[in-house]
Parts: structure tokens; C-alpha cells; sequence
């Protein structure tokens, strides 16, 4: 069945242009369209009523300006978006953003790598650390927040320590030089979590059988990690930088606890410069424009991993 | 000969049990310094140099912490409402994700791309009309409202659908040889098989939904239905930060998702050590 | 088959949401007790729980009693304790209406509420909002000016605060009720002073006078590096407006916003580069603490004896004074003023929140709001309130009251902040300023005092343009409400 040769042609062509009786490749896909659309609708309903028709709105809020209450105040078209780029502020958010993105995304993913590959030792309790390791799934991205601004202190957090070994007056969150790589590290130790546990239960699941082979055929340690376990994990490590780019596109937690956008702007994130505007400044509209260009954004950026990246990822 | 290779790999066994540690209390340190504030007395905030190890466990800064706010009954609320959001990721995500993975269909990636897409949206763009929508069904100051919204993700979808994906094909073609039905499939191997993504999928929903702010703040006005963030914030006073407190606060509404943390990852270490898969 | 599974699911799901709304039914709003921690020095917080009024069918020749909301922002104990305290005596008091307090985060949080909730009608009918929100709040025309209320019942206002009065007064009417009050203060640890050769019971008074006595105060290891800084500042907009204000300056044109709407931001003026210059000067020299915007910050490294002065606002020192607990004696002064002159001409402003009557209600509830705001306003409540915040009452005779004597007793130091407030002449300068877009200006201006500090811009530079962008946001403010002809 499957040797039928009219499966290379495109099925909706087929579907239009031929009234005859519909073949059973035809049938079956028809069948596969909607048992899929079965399986999809419980997610999809939810989406269109919670996501979709939302960011419509919010599309169509966009194009106005709003009163101070929020009702949409004057049509104004594209305007909004032709002063975001007018505004200095969205330049450097979005700058800052993207620093963001590359002192978080690599880092996370290679400190989690190694976090997994301890984890994966072969040692008497290791299951303990396996858990410390991925311990900061369980802290609220708050909490995280609130623990790691006693300990950016200036004076009576780390620093003492840090005093005590001679290295003195880091300025973490108060230096607009620092601000930004002291959140980073926040949003790095939370998301080491939940990497870790991924890329350990990935790392499960490579069959033993590789790993004797390879030995047989006279590889150490380091051949087998670069030549075996890297490429058996680059699905994970695909699904990772994706998630973790959109992730770290959409922190907001730390700042808002942490530095408020401070100092200088220098952790002025997307996410809570959006925020801003929408919570003191009351611009809803100019808020909404924002949103809509942070979406195409990550969406651009998405696709890109996925036409580019993905075709690098080695399934089974 | 054989003495120095046993203390070579002797020493090789206690460096890596070094490093471990090591690794371990970089890792545990900033909750290590919380759980030390919230058993500071009110003066001890004040010492320097700045106390390393608590001098006594105070219980009494987390019964302060429950009296300035009722932490109790918000840790109830956000644990239902987090339990309820975990349980529709898991089944909303577990159903997307197989139809992604294994079901050949029209359109398949636009709808993948769909799907992620939903990852994508900040969350300004689509909580004041999400409000107005809840506000209308009548859905405020009820479970309901707090959770149905973020029952279906994105992110859920696409943990499975790639764990599935590493399902090797033999395995679905021989159980539609057998006249398995997708459902059955579904449910009797794949799910089974993807026990240690299901567990990753439902601590980190149950966390998300934990550590929302805005949307309980919004959704609910009775203070029976509010949740533990909104509990944090009501801890802090502007004027007078008691953050032995807050911190008592904070590590007892993280108690819950500490303990679902543990406890899963058993059920994790065992999915993970049990559920290599063959070939 | 593969049907039956799929439904099995879906009714799996549609199970929990009805779980979930069977739960909702069961947790009737009314008895919590049980499920609170068995707190016994918390009946407050269980009486509001049971109290069993609003489910009490009344009588029929009774009115009904008419239930209100009261929307606040305090945390803590406050927000804990002393709020729905005060809501508990002024249900038991009277029977026509019952306020129940939610607590609704913080300001931003609960206007942003207020915003969201006039599109679904669900608005409360008493709102606390901060001082900056003003201007705001009379321009969206959804308040009721409590002047209506005052002179429906020819309520005496001679014996309360006037020049916390004036603040909240807009275009001669009293908008709002002021509620929590506070002035900033400088605070200074005396056993410091002592061992640095300055007088504790003289503390500094000018700008000049502060940051002699910082360089004094501040301590060097033998490596160089500062150990103790004789002064912090955190960034925060409102000191720079206060330190504005003692110096006479306005914030905006028009009688800072209150002689006409304001149309300019004027902090640009010479009193304020002076204030960023002394403020820049301490901070080149090593004098200061850098803390960035944390007021906390400033506060742990006064108690941790890391900064001998600190400038903060009144109400902080009730738990200055619990955590040092006689480690050293905090001494509190007054706000510096640029020079000796400055203390006869001008003076603080008052700060904190005010209580705002929503126009969305209907009538009987805002009788209601008028009657729990008169309530909380009676010598008694002020009292209690005060001593349990740290903010001032707005009532002069509310000091008489034993609990505030026996509190003054305790906090000798908050003398000051009461000779302070009434230190204070009351004109244009000292009301305040009052514009509708005092978030965004806050924020500017705590912009610019960074980029001064960091060497980016000088205090003109930064203030300049701090000024053109608080401008162009209150033109567009005015524009977008429909304020100007």
C-alpha cells in the first residue's frame, strides 16, 4: 500500500482535481488530517480563546492610542510602531536584550551539560546531587529574586565573603557596568534546573551498546563524550536553545524584583520595558506595539532555528 | 602495579566526589542564605559582620510571616490552582504532541509553528484582554478562572513532541500492524515510555503556575481565593523590609513545590534509570 | 476504541474544571478560621472572616446593610493588622455599612486594577493611592471629590493637618483624604558622631554642614578601601523632589501645577543642580554608600553600622529603632536645606497615600466610604494608626491621645519629624507638584541622578533632559486628556 506512487504528489492537488473515487492513500490522509485535529483540539480551543484572539486584540490596540483608563482613544495606524523605532529606549531594550540572551543561552547550556555529565557518573549517591542539581526547578523565578538581592548586597551580602579573600566592592546590581550580568546569573541559576534534568534524562537514553562499541574500537573518554553523546543529544540541545532563547527573551521576574530596568537602563529588558509602559506610563496602545514586535521577534528568530539549526539535529 | 591503579582510581573516585560537592554548595548557596535570614532575629539583620549560620531555628518568624499575611490558606489556593494547570498541560500537551509525533498530516509544521508561536506572545500583550474575557464568563475569585487559561502550552507540546520523536518508528509501525489504535498506542506504550518528560513536563507547569503574580492579582479580589505571590508582596512593607520575614514567608510557600520536587524526582531518577531504550 | 480513550480524557479534563468550581462552591467566603494557622494574637484577621454581617438577613424594617470595598496597598503589619483592624472598629461601631479591605499590591498594581475594573464595573467603592497619583486621579474623572461629602455634612476640618490637606486639595476642592503620611528625615547614628568629634545632639543642618560632617564619619582600612561611608542617599525621586522643595524650588511651572494645569517641568532651575552637585561632590569623594535605588539597602548598612547618616522617610523609624534595638542610638534631624536661610522660607512636603471615594459606586456605598473615612479619620483611629505605622495623623489632636504619648515616649526621635511637618510654611513649593504623570517623572529623574553619579552627564546635562522628557510626557498627558483648549 504504501508503493502506491501517487503519495510523491501533492495530496491537495489531488483531492481538487480528481473527482474519482478517492484512492486510500487519499482516504487515509483526509482520515490522518482530522484524527490529528482530534488529538490537537483540546490545546487548540485553548489557545484560540486564551492566546490568539488576545493578541488580536492586542494587535488592534496597537493601533490606537488609549486613554489613561485603557479605552482606545484615536485610530492611529502604523504610527505607534514608526515611533518605536523613533524612541531610543526600544533600541537599547532591544539591544540589552540580546546581550541578554547571549551571556544566559550558552551559558546555561554548558553549565547544565556539565551538571548532567556529573550527574551521569556512575557514584555511590549520586542520585543526591542529581537532585541539588536540579533543585532550582522547584524556586519560583520570585524567590530566586529575592534571595539573590540580599546576596548582591553591597556590603552585607557575598561581598562580605568576597572581602574576606580580598576582592573588594563588586558592584553588582548598582553599577549600570555589572547590573546586567549580576541578573543574568540569577536567570542562569534558574534555569540550570530544569537543563540539567533534560539533558540527563536525554542522556538516558543513549543506548549502552555505543558506548561498548566505541570502547572496543579503542576510544577514551573524551572521544566518546564529543563523538558519541554530543550528537546523541543535539535534539535536546536543539529543543534547549530554543526554549531557552525564548525564555530568556521573556524575563521579567528578576528585574522587576531586581533592578527595576536600572541603572541607566542597562537591564532594561524588552519584556519590562513593556511592562513600563503599560504600568506607569499607561501607553497601552504604544505598549501593545511593543508586544506585537517582540512576538515577530522571537518569531523570526524561531523559524531562523528551525530552517537553519534543525536540519543539523540527528533523530533516530 | 595493581596498589597504584587502585589508588589512582581512588583518587580519581574522591575528585570527582569533590567536584560534586563543590558543585553542590555553588548550587545551594543562595537558598542556603535564605533559609539563614529567615531564622535571623529582628537585631541579628543588623550584625556585621553578617551572620553565616543561623544561631536557632525561629519558627516564630514564619508564625509572623502567616499572621501578616495568610499564607496558609494562599498556599492551598496556588496549589490547587497549580495542580489544575499541571494535570490540563499534562493531558492537553501529551495529546498535541503524539499527533505531532506521529501522525503524518496536511499542514503539520504550520500547526507546530502554531503551537510555538504561543510561546512567543509576552504575556502584556494578552493579560488585560484574557481579564475581561474571565471577568465576562464570571469566572473571577474562582479556580476556574485562575487556571483554565494556561491549561494547553507550547512549551509542553514541544518537550514531548521531541521526546516522542526519539520513539523509533518500528515500535508504531509494529503496533499498527498489530491493529493498535492511535489512542491505544498512545496511552499503553508512549506515555509509559515517556514517563521522565511527563515528570519534567508536570513539575515545571506546576512551578510556572506557582510563581504567577499579576494574574491572581487581577482574577481575584477575595482573600480566600488569592494565591502565594501576592502573599510575598503583601509581606513587604515599604517602610519597614523585615526580611527575616519575608524570607520566612518565602521559604514556607516554596515548601510545597520543594516537597513535589523531591518527591518526583525519585519518580524521575527512576524513569531516568529504568526507561533507557533498547536499539 | 480510540474514541472511548478520548473521551475518557476529555471528561477527564472537563471533570477537574468542575472539581474545581464544586471546590469554589465549598469554600464559602464567610468561615476561615480553621484553615488559618491557630495565631492567637491575630483575632482580627479571623473576626473579619466570620463576621457574620453581610450574610445576616436583616430585619425588614432595617436597611440593609450595605457592603464596600476598600482597596489599599500596605503590607507588612500594616496591611496584616492595623488595616483590618481599624475596618473590624468601624463595622462594629455602626450597623448600616461593613468595609472589608483587600489588599491589591502595590500602588501601580492596585491603579492598574482601578483601570481594569471601571471596563467591568467592578470597582470598590474607597481606593488608598499614593500621593503622586493625584493629579490622576481627578483627571479621570472617576472620584468623587470629598469636598462634596465635607460640605454635605459641614464636616470640620479646622483641627487637621493643613498643609497635609493641601496636597490632596486640586483647583480649591479636597479631592481625597490623606491617609498615610510621611516627610523624609535624615537620620544619623549618634555613637558614631561621638567618636568622630561631632556633637550627636547637634546634628548637621545645610548641605555644607553634611558633607563636612561625612568626612568625618567615613573610615579607611589601611589598605585604602572605605569601610564606613559617612552618608547614603538611595536614588529615589522623591528625595530629590523634597530636597527641591527646601530649597524652594518648583517642580513645575504654574504654581508647581497648582495655580493652572502645568505645562513644564521646571527642576531644572538652579536649586536643583545644586542639589545634584552637593550630591555628586559626597559621592566623587567617597563619602557615600552606593546602594543604587534600594531604599532597603540603605537601611541594612545603616543598622549593619556600614554608613553613619542616611536619609529616609519618617515611618521607617519604628523599625530602625526594633532591629538596632540599642546596638547604637539613631538620632533623626532634619531634612538638610541648601543653607540657614532656607529652613525660615521653605520646607518639606508631605508624601505617602490618600483615600479616594469612586464615582462608579452607587450613592448608599459612597455614603458608606464617606462614613469609614470620617471614621478612620477620628482622633482614636489616628492614634492608633500613627502609632502602629509610624506615620503621621493628620489630625493635631490626635497627639493627645494616650497611645500616641506613650508612643512618643518610646520613639523620642520622631519629634522631629512632627516639629518638621509643622516647621513647614505652607505655599505652592511645599504642596507639591502636582501632574498627572509623577511615575514617569520619579523615574526620569532617578535616571538622571545615575547617569550624574556615573560620570555620564552633569547635573545641568541630566537635568536638562530629564526635564524635556517629563515635559513632553505632560503635554501628551494633557493632550490625551483633553485637558487643553
Amino acid at each position: 500500500m504504501d508503493n502506491n506512487l501517487s503519495h510523491n504528489q501533492p495530496l491537495s492537488g489531488r483531492v481538487i482535481k480528481q473527482k474519482a473515487r478517492l484512492s486510500g492513500v487519499q482516504k487515509r490522509s483526509i482520515k490522518n488530517f482530522f484524527q490529528a485535529l482530534l488529538f490537537l483540539s483540546p490545546a487548540l480551543i485553548l489557545f484560540i480563546l486564551f492566546v490568539f484572539i488576545p493578541l488580536f486584540r492586542s494587535f488592534e490596540i496597537s493601533a490606537y492610542i488609549t486613554d489613561p483608563i485603557g479605552r482606545l482613544a484615536k485610530f492611529v495606524g502604523f504610527q505607534n510602531y514608526r515611533r518605536l523605532f523613533e524612541t531610543p529606549d526600544f533600541i537599547n531594550s532591544l539591544k540589552r536584550t540580546l546581550i541578554f540572551v547571549l551571556y544566559t543561552v550558552p551559558t546555561t547550556i554548558l553549565i547544565s551539560l556539565g551538571l548532567a555529565v556529573l550527574g551521569d557518573l556512575r557514584l555511590k549517591g549520586i542520585s543526591f546531587f542529581r537532585m541539588v542539581f536540579s533543585v532550582s526547578i522547584a524556586i519560583s523565578g520570585a524567590t530566586a529574586s529575592l534571595m539573590f538581592l540580599y546576596i548582591y548586597h553591597p556590603t552585607v551580602g557575598v561581598n562580605y565573603l568576597l572581602s574576606l579573600v580580598g576582592v573588594h566592592n563588586m558592584t553588582w546590581l548598582v553599577s549600570h557596568k555589572t547590573a546586567l550580568m549580576s541578573v543574568s546569573l540569577t536567570a542562569v541559576w534558574l534555569q540550570i534546573g530544569l537543563n540539567t534534568v533534560i539533558l540527563l534524562a536525554a542522556m538516558q537514553t543513549i543506548p549502552e551498546e555505543l558506548y561498548e562499541s566505541a570502547m572496543i574500537d579503542g576510544a577514551n573518554g573524551w572521544n566518546k563524550f564529543v563523538h558519541i553523546t554530543l550528537p546523541m543529544l543535539s535534539s535536546t540541545f536543539f529543543f534547549l536553545l530554543v526554549v531557552d532563547i525564548l525564555a530568556a527573551f521573556q524575563t521579567f521576574t528578576p528585574i522587576h524584583i531586581m533592578t527595576h530596568g536600572g541603572p541607566l537602563q542597562s537591564t532594561n529588558l524588552l519584556v519590562y520595558s513593556i511592562y513600563r509602559e503599560f504600568y506607569f506610563n499607561g501607553k497601552f496602545g504604544f505598549a501593545a506595539a511593543q508586544s506585537i514586535m517582540l512576538f515577530f521577534v522571537m518569531l523570526i528568530l524561531t523559524i531562523l532555528q528551525f530552517v537553519f539549526v534543525e536540519r543539523k539535529v540527528y533523530y533516530e | 602495579m595493581k596498589k597504584m591503579d587502585f589508588d589512582r582510581h581512588l583518587l580519581s573516585k574522591l575528585g570527582q566526589y569533590l567536584i560534586l560537592i563543590i558543585a553542590a554548595i555553588i548550587i545551594l548557596f543562595p537558598i542556603w542564605s535564605a533559609f539563614n535570614i529567615s531564622m535571623m532575629s529582628d537585631t541579628e539583620m543588623g550584625a556585621y559582620p553578617p551572620i553565616q549560620f543561623p544561631t536557632g531555628i525561629r519558627l516564630e518568624n514564619v508564625k509572623r510571616a502567616l499572621t501578616q499575611a495568610p499564607l496558609g490558606r494562599y498556599l492551598f489556593n496556588s496549589v490547587v490552582q497549580s495542580t489544575l494547570v499541571m494535570l490540563g498541560q499534562l493531558i492537553t500537551s501529551s495529546l498535541a504532541a503524539y499527533a505531532f509525533a506521529f501522525i503524518d498530516f496536511k499542514w503539520r509544521n504550520i500547526f507546530f509553528l502554531l503551537f510555538l508561536s504561543t510561546m512567543m506572545i509576552p504575556w502584556e500583550a494578552t493579560i488585560i484582554p484574557n481579564y475581561l474575557f474571565v471577568q465576562k464568563l464570571g469566572w473571577t475569585d474562582t479556580f476556574q478562572g485562575l487556571a483554565v487559561p494556561f491549561m494547553a502550552t507550547g512549551f509542553g507540546t514541544f518537550l514531548l513532541r521531541q521526546f516522542f520523536l526519539k520513539i523509533p518508528h518500528e515500535l508504531k509501525d509494529a503496533a499498527t500492524i498489530d491493529g493498535c489504535s492511535h489512542s491505544r498506542f498512545l496511552l499503553t506504550i508512549v506515555l509509559p515510555l515517556a514517563r521522565p518528560a511527563l515528570g519534567t513536563l508536570a513539575v515545571y507547569s506546576f512551578l510556572q503556575t506557582y510563581n504567577q503574580y499579576l494574574w491572581p492579582l487581577l482574577v481575584t479580589n477575595n482573600p480566600s481565593m488569592r494565591t502565594v505571590q501576592i502573599g510575598i508582596a503583601l509581606l513587604q512593607d515599604e517602610e519597614r523590609l523585615m526580611i527575616n520575614i519575608i524570607m520566612a514567608g518565602v521559604i514556607f510557600i516554596q515548601i510545597p513545590t520543594l516537597t513535589l520536587f523531591v518527591v518526583s524526582n525519585r519518580q524521575l531518577i527512576r524513569g531516568l534509570t529504568a526507561g533507557a531504550v533498547k536499539g | 476504541m480510540k474514541n472511548r480513550v478520548f473521551i475518557l480524557l476529555s471528561l477527564l479534563m472537563i471533570f477537574s474544571m468542575v472539581l474545581s468550581a464544586c471546590v469554589t462552591a465549598t469554600q464559602a467566603p464567610v468561615e476561615e478560621p480553621e484553615t488559618e494557622p491557630p495565631v492567637v494574637e491575630e483575632p482580627e484577621e479571623e473576626e473579619e472572616e466570620a463576621e457574620p454581617m453581610p450574610t445576616l438577613a436583616p430585619p425588614a424594617e432595617e436597611e440593609e446593610v450595605v457592603k464596600i470595598d476598600f482597596w489599599h496597598s500596605m503590607g507588612g503589619d500594616l496591611g496584616g493588622i492595623a488595616i483590618p483592624e481599624m475596618a473590624n472598629n468601624f463595622n462594629a461601631s455602626q450597623t448600616q455599612c461593613y468595609v472589608e479591605p483587600i489588599y491589591q499590591g502595590s500602588y501601580d498594581d492596585a491603579l492598574n486594577k482601578l483601570r481594569a475594573s471601571l471596563q467591568t464595573g467592578e470597582t470598590p467603592a474607597v481606593m488608598q493611592l499614593y500621593d503622586i497619583g493625584t493629579r490622576l486621579m481627578v483627571d479621570l474623572q472617576v472620584i468623587t471629590p470629598v469636598q462634596e461629602f465635607i460640605d454635605r455634612d459641614s464636616y470640620d476640618v479646622s483641627d487637621l493637618e493643613p498643609n497635609v490637606l493641601a496636597y490632596y486639595t486640586v483647583e480649591g476642592q479636597q479631592a481625597s483624604m490623606p491617609f498615610n503620611t510621611s516627610t523624609p528625615m535624615l537620620y544619623y547614628n549618634k555613637d558614631m558622631f561621638e567618636a568622630a568629634g561631632l556633637d550627636p545632639e547637634n546634628p548637621p543642618r545645610t548641605f555644607d554642614e553634611i558633607a563636612e560632617a561625612a568626612r568625618l564619619l567615613t573610615l579607611k582600612d589601611d589598605a585604602g578601601n572605605v569601610t564606613v561611608t559617612g552618608i547614603s542617599m538611595s536614588i529615589y525621586g522623591w528625595f530629590f523632589e523634597q530636597l527641591l522643595a527646601v530649597s524652594g524650588g518648583y517642580y513645575v511651572n504654574n504654581g508647581n501645577g497648582r495655580d493652572a494645569l502645568a505645562t513644564e517641568a521646571t527642576f531644572n532651575s538652579p536649586e536643583g543642580v545644586a542639589i545634584l552637585e552637593w550630591w555628586k561632590g559626597m559621592y566623587d569623594e567617597g563619602l557615600m554608600g552606593d546602594y543604587g535605588r534600594v531604599n532597603a539597602d540603605v537601611r541594612t548598612a545603616f543598622y549593619a553600622e556600614q554608613t553613619a547618616m542616611f536619609v529616609d522617610s519618617t515611618a521607617v523609624l519604628r523599625g530602625a529603632m526594633d532591629t538596632v534595638a540599642g546596638k547604637f542610638e539613631i538620632g533623626t534631624a532634619y531634612l538638610p536645606r541648601p543653607n540657614e536661610e532656607a529652613f525660615d522660607t521653605s520646607g518639606t512636603i508631605i508624601g505617602g497615600g490618600s483615600l479616594w471615594i469612586i464615582s462608579d459606586s452607587p450613592p448608599e456605598q459612597q455614603d458608606c466610604a464617606w462614613e469609614f473615612i470620617k471614621f478612620q479619620a477620628s482622633p482614636d483611629q489616628q492614634a492608633y494608626w500613627h502609632t502602629m505605622s509610624g506615620y503621621f495623623p493628620i489630625r493635631e489632636t490626635a497627639y493627645e491621645e494616650p497611645l500616641a504619648v506613650e508612643w512618643r515616649d518610646k520613639y523620642p526621635q520622631f519629634a522631629t519629624a512632627v516639629n518638621q511637618l509643622h516647621l513647614a510654611p505652607n505655599n505652592r513649593v511645599t504642596q507639591g507638584g502636582l501632574i498627572g504623570v509623577f511615575p514617569t517623572a520619579r523615574q526620569t529623574i532617578e535616571s538622571a541622578i545615575e547617569e550624574v553619579l556615573a560620570g555620564v552627564a552633569t547635573p545641568q546635562e541630566a537635568l536638562d533632559k530629564a526635564a524635556l522628557t517629563v515635559t513632553q510626557a505632560i503635554e501628551e498627558y494633557n493632550i490625551s486628556m483633553g485637558l487643553t483648549e
